[in-house]
């Protein structure tokens, strides 16, 4: 099964008027090893005509990125009030 | 000038609801507050519950909490790329001497709350923490969208990625040491069948770990199955700086592959897919243990470290419960002399040394090199494979000793006895 | 005199949540959690632009079991003042007209009021038939499907979304509005107002506080015959990844299969 498959199945709160997450992307041009890209565990961050594109709406919040880049470019903090991932299970 | 609340709790996972029951049934006016809409829709476990601990706050928590199965049935398997070996153990001694039970967390942590809502604690969801507020260099309450609300003393319980923690400066920012990368996925499957496959009945429960040996470019992970009453848990454990130094290999690779192994295919299909979620595992062991106090602060659960991992159990849960219990029944004694300071605090130090939750981090101090050792992760398998596959082949061949079979099979696999035996010996000595 | 709004808010089962049981065929809901009614978050979203400019009182209103309290108080959290949950047995398995005839009369009990904002259907349901029920038992003019709202002098200038039109229209108080899902992006609660919300507790009304008669309300009130439920048929759905190149070979199959054709019929 592929991972968007699975990321169907979840119930998001998306907060359109707030990205919990983001990347400096003067940072990204030049990274060597885009390690965010195999750690983040929901295919958040992907490579487009070799830059890095970013995708909030599907986080879920586990936090890897924020460690696993090296280089000081991803900004983490909680969503706001409720909003993101919504388990049924956990 | 007075504090609105006694206590306020940041996290509604075991440790926050534990700590705000405790205060609450002791008539402390406690504030808990989870970021997430319904409390506790947002954490997740693999999860077997050692609930005992939940006993000294909830006589009757079997009930209370929506348990899933009790295990009575243990599997730890060697996955080789064609081969699985395991130990199996179904005892009927669990029945009488519980070991654990299979919990679903988003219900398991609104019970919680529930419960400490009835206890009389003020329980309020939907709404994350920003930051600790100071005065004169003590917390004094917290910070959220710019507001202050004012508290004696404040509970962090905010889990694995404890921001509030980390960006007020009270621990120092997780690193690739500190914790592995868990990803899960609940599969749908009928309770009769579930009942058959893993050979139980009523609501007994299977919980396996494996060990995955067959990973491309090194990588090494860990595996659990565990059996919920009509779901079944699924999930891998990879240590990040792993997934750094090996390979090209995605963290959603590692459960696709997991799944995908003919041993669990087996055991998940027919299934449907009814969640995929991630969370991370604390695992640094004692040296990622921050300062547990201050003025007017304690650390509990995940935030504070406390969890106990061998490569193959997660314990987290039972750890967060007795040490949100210590903080509360800490700041229930420092109430009576109306005292929050580091001083006064300390005492939940103590506790926490006394307990098995800071006894267990010392016993097992370095477990954390050992889980990702590839001896577990390689070599052990490799060796019980080709050992096992010649005790089981009959290939018309004169029959060998069993001995000699091992041996053997120890030096096909290019290993050297020596340094084999001596590695094996270390990492049981952290075992 | 400050402007009095009531914000009519119904708690629903969230709808990512709610599936069609592959066995029975009927809809799921009970694994699906209670939230806040989306378009109605809008209404109320609208109520407090409208506070925050001229200033108001907000009351919340909604019609639904003990546990709706979550939702009122979410609700104080982002803002309003005062929440009433009419909560009764006796209002069970209410259609739309003895729900909206119910609504109006606590509506009527709160007394004074300028403005009545709904949502437009709910994503249970979804009849649209409750806000301008309510207007109707109330006697009082109403908008429906309104993008957004502000208030001017003594009247509140509405835009409404149409088919083939955006329209602004005047109407002065009383007046019912119900709103479009989406409308805009609600804001937030925060710590201090939901603890406040909290303290100060919710109202909770029952048939008696209302005055309303036994049979005008709950199962007995209400004149729907449900004659039957039907699930349509579902199509299988298939999808598979094919290369550019294949987009041709792709489009013949479609036209083969009948799934699209052309314009001129050929
Ligand atoms: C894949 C996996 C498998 C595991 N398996 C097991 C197992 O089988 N058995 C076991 O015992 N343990 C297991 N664990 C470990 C266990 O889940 C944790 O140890 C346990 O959840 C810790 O509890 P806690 O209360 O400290 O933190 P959490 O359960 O993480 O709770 C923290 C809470 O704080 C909230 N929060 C965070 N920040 C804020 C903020 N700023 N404002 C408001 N709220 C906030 C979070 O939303 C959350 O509800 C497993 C963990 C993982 C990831
Ligand atoms: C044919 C039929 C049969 C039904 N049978 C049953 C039944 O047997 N048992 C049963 O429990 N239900 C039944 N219902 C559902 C019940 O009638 C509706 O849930 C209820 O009347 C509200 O209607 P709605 O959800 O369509 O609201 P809509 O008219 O779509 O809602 C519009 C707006 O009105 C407001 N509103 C609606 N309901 C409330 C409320 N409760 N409190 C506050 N504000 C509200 C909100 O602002 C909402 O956005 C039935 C519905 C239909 C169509
Ligand atoms: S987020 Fe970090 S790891 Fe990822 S591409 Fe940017 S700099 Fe590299
Ligand atoms: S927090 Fe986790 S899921 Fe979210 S973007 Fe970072 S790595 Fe991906």
């Amino acid at each position: 099964m592929e991972i968007e498959e699975k990321l169907g199945v979840l119930n998001y709160k998306t907060d359109k008027s707030y990205a919990h997450i983001t990347i400096d992307p003067v940072i990204c041009e030049t990274c060597p090893d885009r390690f965010c890209t195999f750690a983040c565990p929901a295919h958040c961050y992907t490579v487009i005509d070799n830059k890095i594109n970013f995708k909030y709406e599907d986080c879920v919040e586990c936090g890897t990125c924020f460690f696993a880049c090296s280089h000081g470019s991803v900004k983490w903090t909680n969503p706001k009030g409720g909003h993101g991932i919504k388990y049924k299970y956990g | 000038m007075m504090s609105e609340f006694d206590v306020i709790v940041v996290g509604g996972g075991p440790a926050g609801t534990s700590a705000a029951i405790r205060l609450a049934q002791n008539k402390v006016n406690v504030l808990l507050v989870d970021r997430a809409d319904p409390p506790g829709s947002k954490n997740v476990s693999g999860g077997v519950l050692w609930g005992n601990d939940l006993g000294k706050i909830i006589p009757d928590w079997e009930k209370i909490i929506p348990v899933e199965r009790l295990i009575t049935r243990k599997g730890t398997t060697f996955l080789t790329k064609d081969s699985a070996i395991s130990l199996d153990f179904s005892s009927r001694k669990f029945l009488t001497n519980r070991t654990g039970y299979s919990v679903l967390r988003v219900k398991m942590d609104l019970a919680l709350a529930k419960k400490a809502k009835e206890e009389g604690a003020m329980v309020i969801g939907g709404v994350t923490v920003d930051s600790v507020a100071r005065k004169d260099g003590k917390i004094i309450g917290i910070e959220q969208d710019g507001d202050t609300i004012t508290s004696d003393t404040v509970i962090l319980a905010e889990g694995a990625n404890p921001r509030v923690a980390i960006d007020s400066g009270l621990r120092k920012p997780i690193g690739d040491r500190d914790v592995a990368i868990g990803v899960k996925q609940i599969y749908k499957i009928p309770e009769d069948k579930i009942n058959e496959r893993f050979n139980l009945s009523g609501n007994e429960g299977f919980a396996g770990e494996y060990v995955l040996g067959y990973l491309p470019d090194g990588v090494e992970a860990g595996g659990f199955l565990y059996t919920n009453k009509n779901t079944l848990s699924v999930g891998v454990v990879v240590s990040p700086s792993h997934l750094r130094n090996y390979g090209q290999m995605h963290s959603y690779d590692i459960m696709e592959e997991f799944v995908q192994h003919p041993s669990i295919a087996r055991l998940v299909e027919g299934g449907r897919l009814e969640e995929y979620s991630a969370h991370l595992v604390v695992e640094g062991g004692l040296s990622s243990v921050p300062k547990l106090y201050g003025d007017g602060y304690m650390i509990a659960g995940d935030a504070a470290g406390f969890s106990f991992s061998n490569g193959l159990v997660i314990q987290g849960m039972n750890y967060a419960i007795a040490s949100g219990i210590a903080a509360a029944d800490t700041f229930i004694e420092a109430k009576e002399k109306g005292n929050y300071t580091a001083k006064a605090l300390s005492d939940y130090q103590k506790k926490l040394e006394e307990s098995y939750v800071l006894k267990d981090l010392r016993t097992f101090k370095g477990i954390e090199n050992s889980t990702w050792s590839s001896m577990a992760h390689r070599t052990i398998p490799d060796i019980l494979e080709r050992f096992l596959f010649r005790l089981n082949l009959e290939d018309g061949l004169p029959k060998k000793h069993i001995l000699e079979l091992l041996l053997r099979s120890v030096s096909e696999s290019g290993h050297n006895k020596t340094s084999l035996a001596l590695e094996a010996y270390r990492m049981m000595r952290r075992m | 005199m400050t402007l009095k709004i009531i914000v009519m808010m119904k708690q629903v089962p969230d709808a990512e949540e709610i599936f069609i049981d592959p066995v029975t065929y009927t809809l799921n809901r009970t694994a699906a959690r209670g939230v806040i009614n989306i378009p109605d978050e809008n209404a109320l979203e609208i109520a407090l632009q409208i506070k925050d400019k001229v200033g108001a009182e907000v009351t919340v209103i909604s019609m639904g079991p003990p546990q709706a309290e979550e939702a009122i108080i979410e609700c104080m959290g982002r803002g309003a003042d005062r929440g009433i949950l009419i909560t009764d047995r006796a209002f069970a398995a209410a259609d739309t007209y003895a729900t909206s005839l119910t609504l109006a009369a606590t509506i009527d009990k709160i007394g004074k009021y300028d403005i009545i904002l709904a949502g437009e259907s709910t994503t249970d349901s979804g009849t649209g038939h409750v806000g301008p029920g309510v207007a109707e038992f109330l006697d009082i003019d109403q908008v429906t499907y309104a993008e957004s709202a502000e208030v001017v002098d003594d009247k509140i200038r509405v835009k409404r979304i149409l088919e083939d039109a955006d329209e602004v229209v005047e109407v002065p108080f009383p007046v019912l509005v119900t709103v479009l899902t989406g409308a805009n992006i609600p804001r937030r609660a925060t710590l201090r107002r939901k603890i406040d919300a909290i303290k100060k507790g919710i109202e909770r009304w029952d048939h008696e506080t209302l005055g309303l008669p036994p049979d005008w309300i709950g199962i007995r009130g209400s004149p729907t015959i449900v004659g039957a439920v039907k699930v349509p048929e579902e199509k299988k759905r298939a999808s598979k990844k094919i290369s550019l190149e294949q987009i041709p070979e792709m489009i013949d199959e479609l036209f083969e299969k009948g799934i699209i054709k052309r314009e001129d019929g050929a």
